[in-house]
């Protein structure tokens, strides 16, 4: 069996991690699945998944960390007129970003339950906002 | 207070209703993969740039393409839903045989604080003796014009009609209008910049982005395609902040803003001091 919900994030800020395990938790438990693989997939190129420990100190860790790894202010190539668009993009750290955390985290699952760590956090992260974000839960089991 | 000259609103959910609307928008305002947002999403992307105000421009294409991109109405309509945060301008085609009675409707029963027109898309040249009433009714309202100028990133928009020194002969003959130049009129800012020198009534705003990023294209027109002083020592209190949302982020635009190396004071009026003057007729 294959369960699918999609979940909406509205996002504050330039840069941001949004903690959603307590979403995740409610999809898994309305899937109904018991046994099987949970799937949590963001749908653009300049957010990113990413798992943690959920603590204030280390998010803004991670931040620095990926905004050292990709600054601001370089010559990014994607800063150009795209014809396609009308517009010129100017997001290049939000795509890059995204690389690193990747677009996704997966669990099992077992007796119904998400077989979470002792720390572990599931993150949306948030590059290139404030925008309206969706995100796929996807529960596969029995 | 921030205040941002140019944002087209034309992708608001509020405004979006209809989706044939949103199509039109997209093919003729040129912005072909913009997504529908909220307002609400609006108002939090204005937190997150820093800007306490919006100028929203709406564009009256009826005689070409038989429709506007955002009209007046629906500028007054995201008014009422953000009224602390938006500043609603009216739009009138030129050509059209009404466009008076519009115009004086827009300020009248509308409420609208300006005019904006795009010579490019709505084919004229500003000193067309044709646009003599509308100019007159601003002049009438105490209600600044915004001339949208310079090269024109949306599609058919002919740049014969947007060249900065065809504003010469507005500033003559109406020299108790206040005018800004979007735009900078780029490619053409040093004649924008010689206009300004002689100009009082004429101001000029940053929302252009045609090359490079946000910053990068701000040092490049504010470091060499004019000299590195000139706005500290001379234009600055004729230059106003603008965006061009949705075309690009205001986040970064003001960023770019920012960057420069200019005194802080010139940035203050840069960023909203300037805009009151042109928007209000305050003093500084």
């Amino acid at each position: 069996m294959v369960k699918i919900k999609h979940i909406q994030v509205m996002t504050d800020d330039h840069f941001q991690f949004v903690r959603i395990s307590e979403q995740v938790k409610e999809a898994v438990a309305e899937s109904g699945i018991k046994n099987g693989m949970l799937f949590v997939v963001t749908a653009h190129t300049t957010t990113g998944i990413t798992v943690n420990e959920g603590l204030s100190c280390l998010e803004s860790d991670m931040q620095t960390t990926l905004e050292n790894l990709v600054p601001d202010d370089y010559p990014y190539v994607h800063a150009h007129w795209l014809p396609s668009y009308g517009r010129t993009s100017a997001n290049a750290t939000g795509h890059l970003r995204a690389m690193l955390t990747g677009n996704h985290c997966v669990f099992p699952i077992e007796d119904g339950k998400i077989l979470f760590g002792a720390a572990q956090e599931i993150y949306f992260a948030e590059f290139d906002g404030p925008q309206n974000r969706r995100i796929t839960i996807e529960v596969m089991g029995e | 207070m921030v205040i941002d000259m140019c944002v087209h609103p034309g992708f608001l959910k509020e405004i979006c209703g209809d989706e044939e609307r949103v199509l039109f928008r997209r093919k003729h305002f040129g912005l072909y993969k913009q997504s529908v947002w909220p307002v609400e999403l609006f108002i939090k992307q204005l937190d997150a740039a820093g800007i306490d105000k919006a100028v929203l421009i709406p564009e009256d294409l009826t005689v070409r393409c038989g429709d506007s991109i955002v009209s007046n109405e629906e500028i007054k309509t995201l008014c009422e839903l953000m009224p602390d945060r938006a500043v609603g301008f009216a739009s009138v085609d030129p050509n059209r045989a009404d466009a008076s009675e519009v115009l004086e409707d827009a300020f009248t029963r509308l409420g609208l604080a300006g005019l904006v027109l795009n010579p490019s898309t709505q084919r004229f040249y500003p000193g067309d003796e044709k646009l003599a009433p509308l100019y007159e009714c601003c002049i009438r309202h105490d209600k600044p014009l915004i001339l949208q100028m310079g090269v024109s990133l949306q599609p058919d928009a002919p740049a014969k009609y947007a060249k900065p020194l065809l504003c010469e002969d507005v500033l003559l003959s109406y020299p108790q209008l206040r005018v800004c130049v979007s735009h900078f009129g780029w490619p053409w800012v040093t004649d924008v910049a010689a206009l300004l020198l002689k100009y009082e009534n004429l101001y000029a705003d940053t929302a252009m982005l045609y090359y490079d990023s946000p910053k990068e294209f701000m040092h490049y027109v504010f470091e060499e395609q004019m000299g590195r002083h000139w706005a500290d020592r001379t234009l600055h209190s004729k230059i106003l902040f603008g965006s061009g949302y949705p075309r690009i982020e205001q986040k970064r635009m003001r960023q770019a803003v920012e960057s420069l190396e200019l005194r802080d004071s010139t940035k203050q009026k840069i960023l909203g001091d300037n805009a009151r003057q042109f928007l209000y007729g305050e003093a500084e």
